[in-house]
């Protein structure tokens, strides 16, 4: 991970600060940096996003590939996750040297998808057993500041948001084989329900109270971190706890109890901006890279 | 894998044995209620009972080897030697290294030798879970290896793999501050399965329908600080839910407490007997 060198002194300042409620660049402890987001930023993706808060700077494509349905579940279509820590981001990066930050980011991205809630799985069914779409959510990581699982997750829910699934029809002939056919007209699409697609909240923990979307400078004054991904109704799908330090069970609690209430207050502003970007068609003012 | 061509195989559409297996198993265990299939009770703090043992690999600086029912784990530590990765800037401490391994034999299907990602997470999360309870400090410019090997898998082995790593640690005479236990749950609807097997914590035992709060959870817990060193759960739960679960799962830290300590003990009085004096 992208780390920063904190003396002594910052420490002290930051600590204190965070004992009141008042951190260095002026937020309370449950309050979000500003966060931009944009989507259908990758016309060769079925869907994008980009999010960026802070300096972190998440991207993220879906693109939907016909594929085989897992045998212990014929009837649903699944997702795939990976993420790539780009070399752009910090110079570690090189090389192999993101490989371990990224597969533990994917790994968590499978553990928070994996209840029958988040995405209407049974939706990307084309033919039981046969054919199901999968959906390959690339994440890719263009500067990192601090609080990478929740700016992805942001990023994600955009993404699938936007989304667009070609539809299918299955035709089948006499002899009963079957065929696939592809609608003529683009703008038939299938989209996805994201209403349920959880967002991530990052607690850190530092001194006696932990705080949300921790800076670079603010993760290095912190033993350990708990992740929660919440979804809309304010139920739990994931809780880990990162970094090498221990918690109190106590403050454990405390720091489920926050994340639930900051995770849930993320769904709706977000939704609505979704659907406002989305309304807007294309009188969007788009920003790109360079925004 | 290379098919073997002189086998007569299967028509194109035959299915895997295993995917019947977790359907007879449903069947089975909706006949009772409360009791799970072997014989423990639904909804109580009612661990395996589990076999322990240290220092049973002579070339290893420390090694444990835990048995719960059928989940069957070894581990062995090394070090501490001097650290191969010069570049590190942070020498003031020892670095700890985690892996942890599934034997091809282990799981219902067999698995290959290269380390999948789900055991690259299963080590990474072994690692944060180890490391609040040694004392790394104490170990400048060394390394610390910790291998945990899965000999057979019946669910629940996150947690016993931290429990029989972190017996292994103190069987090598590393200085720590706490033991390491782990202790997972499984929750279904408003009841919990504790240590699950494999077939509960794959949902296996779901009769069928959806059902709230449906998910796994695993702690690692240091008891005689009372402080949770690792935490990890999926499925979906609500946030009281959570906390019931992790309160479950350090009582059942606690039951495991005294198994390690006798253990430990003992293996002391092997290695140093008392003298007669």
């Amino acid at each position: 991970m992208a780390t920063v060198q904190v003396s002594e002194a910052e420490k002290v300042y930051i600590l204190h600060g965070v004992r009141d409620d008042l951190r260095v660049d002026g937020r309370g402890c449950e309050d979000y940096r500003h966060m931009e987001i944009e989507t259908e930023m990758v016309s060769n993706t079925d869907g994008s996003a980009k999010v960026t808060l802070g300096h972190t700077d998440v991207l993220v494509g879906v693109k939907a590939e016909m594929g085989k349905p897992r045998p212990m579940v014929p009837g649903e279509g699944y997702l795939e996750f990976f993420v790539d820590c780009s070399a752009n981001a910090t110079p570690e990066f090189e090389g192999r040297g993101g490989d371990e930050l990224g597969m533990e980011l994917s790994n968590t991205l499978y553990k928070v998808f994996n209840n029958r809630y988040s995405v209407d799985l049974k939706s990307l069914c084309i033919s039981p057993g046969e054919h199901c779409w999968v959906l390959y959510v690339d994440v890719l990581l263009l500067q990192c500041d601090g609080n990478l699982f929740d700016a992805i997750s942001v990023a994600i829910k955009a993404a699938l948001f936007n989304t667009k699934i070609p539809k299918v029809h299955i035709s089948e002939d006499e002899e009963g084989g079957k065929e696939i056919e592809l609608s003529d007209d683009p703008y038939d699409c299938m989209r996805l329900n994201v209403e349920n697609v959880p967002c991530i909240v990052t607690l850190c923990k530092v001194g006696h109270r932990h705080v949300v979307d921790a800076t670079l400078q603010e993760k290095a004054c912190s033993v350990a971190s708990l992740i929660i991904s919440v979804t809309r109704k304010g139920t739990v799908t994931c809780v880990r706890k990162v970094g090498g330090g221990s918690l109190d069970p106590e403050s454990i609690f405390e720091m489920t109890e926050t994340g639930k209430r900051v995770g849930k207050a993320l769904h709706a502003p977000l939704m609505q901006l979704l659907q406002e970007e989305e309304s807007l068609g294309k009188k969007r003012q788009k920003v790109g890279f360079l925004g | 894998m290379p098919t073997d061509t002189k086998r007569v195989r299967g028509p194109e559409v035959s299915q895997s044995p295993s995917l019947f297996l977790c359907k007879t198993a449903a069947k089975k265990s909706t006949a009772s209620n409360d009791a799970r299939v072997d014989g423990r009770q639904r909804g109580q703090v009612d661990v395996r009972s589990v076999f322990v043992r240290c220092g049973l690999i002579s070339q290893a600086k420390g090694s444990a080897y835990i048995e719960a029912g059928n989940t069957k784990l070894i581990c062995c530590v090394y070090g501490p030697r001097e650290t191969e990765r010069k570049d590190e800037t942070d020498m003031k401490s020892g670095r700890l290294i985690t892996d942890m391994r599934f034997a091809p034999f282990s799981c219902r299907e067999r698995g290959s030798w290269i380390q999948g990602s789900d055991e690259k997470d299963l080590s990474l999360m072994l690692l944060e879970s180890l490391r609040p309870g040694v004392c790394l400090q104490k170990y400048p410019r060394s390394q610390i290896e910790v291998n945990v090997m899965v000999l057979e898998n019946d669910g629940a082995v996150l947690a016993h793999a931290v429990t029989c790593a972190s017996m292994a640690l103190a069987d090598a005479g590393i200085e720590m501050y706490d033991l390491v236990l782990g202790c997972s749950i499984r929750q279904e609807g408003a009841t919990y399965l504790i240590d699950p097997t494999f077939l509960e914590e794959n949902g296996c035992n779901l009769a069928s329908g959806s059902r709230e709060n449906l998910g796994s959870l695993t702690v690692a817990f240091l008891p005689s600080l009372n402080q949770i060193s690792g935490l990890q759960s999926d499925g979906e739960m609500g946030e009281d839910t959570l906390t019931g679960g992790v309160r479950t799962c350090i009582e059942g830290c606690f039951k495991l407490y005294p198994v390690i300590q006798q253990a430990l003990s003992k293996a002391v009085r092997r290695k140093a007997p008392p003298s007669e004096s």
